[in-house]
């Protein structure tokens, strides 16, 4: 998959953020942030310090349409941070990750870890940043928990789904 | 200073890592205290030009909510009309009507995006109002789009008034319900009950005296509080906000010089 393929589907997820995702009223409590899904997926090919400007980028263009300056793209560049370094820590084959990461590349148990630790760390530091205060930290970990659920469950759905 | 560059070196992706995060943090802290940035946010022209079209797509399955509320609309413009013959209100107070392109609801801090922007004069500070009460303060205006800091988030604060006694009460929303909120600096000595009608005070120039917010649904008063616990039932309807009204002081900037003027 080249980045072309990457650029087109990071576009169609951002649409179904915005006009699907980001419209989701389930219990006051579910914020899927899918498009997370795009930073997951990409191969580790570019230098660590260009990933972490693309997790700004994505974070930034996000945060234009949430009306939260500063939080998706904070989040983001943690997550892009972190990559590299759970990678290494799940699989040995460095030749593998010049393919996109998926369930496909990397198998079903690693991909699962990895994308469950970054989906809660970054699902986490979006909750935290945008209540900006402990008062809430009840409802920012329910928050966290319910959305991290089903951001992991969509990621995985596309994964058996259209990457096979 | 070899050693230093080498360090330098090892540790360049944590240093870019610690940079970008601290340039983020940066904005948080930036937008939360003044977003002036509408480029930024979805009063930038593109984004809420989007909002826009989807909200449109939307209408068309709320018309006849919309009606509804049009007609609501109407009889209150009546009984201004009324009131304006006997000369009750302030003729300095413009009212700018303006559509809801974009809001959100469910979250602690909710925005909302108004089809108007500094072309129209709206300015940053302005009231928000629509027909059944008060909706919230203007907070980043761009040239055809402002984004809007409704009741429902939990950095507004509405100056209140009763209106069977005057007494002043602070209005703040808790995060959790968006059709209730709660008073603050009621003093325990006062006596609430469910029913009573809350207005703007008219102490800030955002909002005139004595537009709607809600009514008292409960009030609670432990042994030992000095502060009375007060829930109030909004009077706006955000679920369903569509129609808006952009007050426009003519008397805010003289009012605000004045008060300036004493600091």
């Amino acid at each position: 998959m080249d980045w072309t393929k990457q650029l087109i589907r990071y576009i169609i997820v951002m649409v179904l953020q915005v006009l699907l995702f980001n419209q989701l009223q389930l219990w006051g409590v579910c914020h899927p942030y899918v498009y997370l899904l795009c930073l997951l997926m990409m191969p580790i090919t570019l230098p660590h310090i260009a990933d972490m400007f693309i997790g700004a980028a994505v974070g930034l263009v996000m945060d234009m349409f949430c009306n939260s300056l500063g939080i998706h793209t904070a989040s983001c560049i943690l997550v892009m941070f972190i990559r590299p370094y759970l990678l290494a820590a799940f699989i040995n084959e460095k030749d593998r990750l010049n393919e996109q990461i998926s369930v496909r590349t990397i198998g079903f148990e690693a991909f699962i870890k990895y994308a469950v630790i970054l989906v809660l760390v970054h699902h986490l530091a979006i909750f935290m940043l945008a209540a900006w205060s402990w008062s809430h930290i009840g409802f920012v970990l329910a928050e966290t928990v319910v959305s991290s659920t089903l951001t992991i469950l969509l990621i995985l759905g596309y994964n058996l789904l259209f990457d096979r | 200073m070899q050693t230093l560059l080498k360090i330098l070196q090892r540790y360049s992706n944590f240093l870019v890592f610690l940079i970008l995060e601290v340039a983020a943090f940066l904005l948080i802290v930036y937008h939360n205290a003044a977003p002036r940035s509408h480029v930024l946010s979805s009063a930038n022209a593109f984004i809420a030009w989007q909002y826009e079209q989807e909200s449109e797509v939307r209408g068309y399955f709320s018309l006849r909510q919309t009606n509804e509320q049009l007609a609501a609309e109407n009889a209150v413009l009546r009984n201004q009309i009324e009131s304006m013959k006997s000369g009750e209100i302030a003729p300095n107070v413009h009212y700018m009507p303006a559509q809801v392109v974009q809001m959100t609801t469910d979250e602690l801090h909710n925005y909302l995006t108004i089809n108007r922007g500094s072309k129209d004069s709206v300015v940053r500070g302005q009231g928000v109002r629509n027909a059944e009460g008060v909706v919230g303060i203007v907070r980043t205006v761009g040239p055809h789009y402002s984004v809007v800091l409704p009741i429902i988030n939990t950095h507004t604060h509405i100056s209140c008034r009763f209106t069977k006694n005057d007494y002043i009460a602070t209005l703040v929303w808790d995060g959790k319900d968006t059709r209730y909120a709660n008073l603050t600096d009621v003093a325990a000595h006062m006596v609430i009950n469910a029913g009573d009608t809350i207005v703007t005070s008219g102490l800030s120039p955002v909002f005139p005296e004595g537009i709607p917010v809600g009514i008292v649904e409960s009030s609670r008063l432990q042994a030992g509080d000095s502060y009375h616990t007060i829930r109030v039932r909004l009077n706006t309807d955000f679920k369903r906000l569509k129609h808006v009204e952009v007050i426009q002081n003519r008397s805010k900037n003289e009012l605000e010089e004045l008060q300036y003027g004493l600091d």
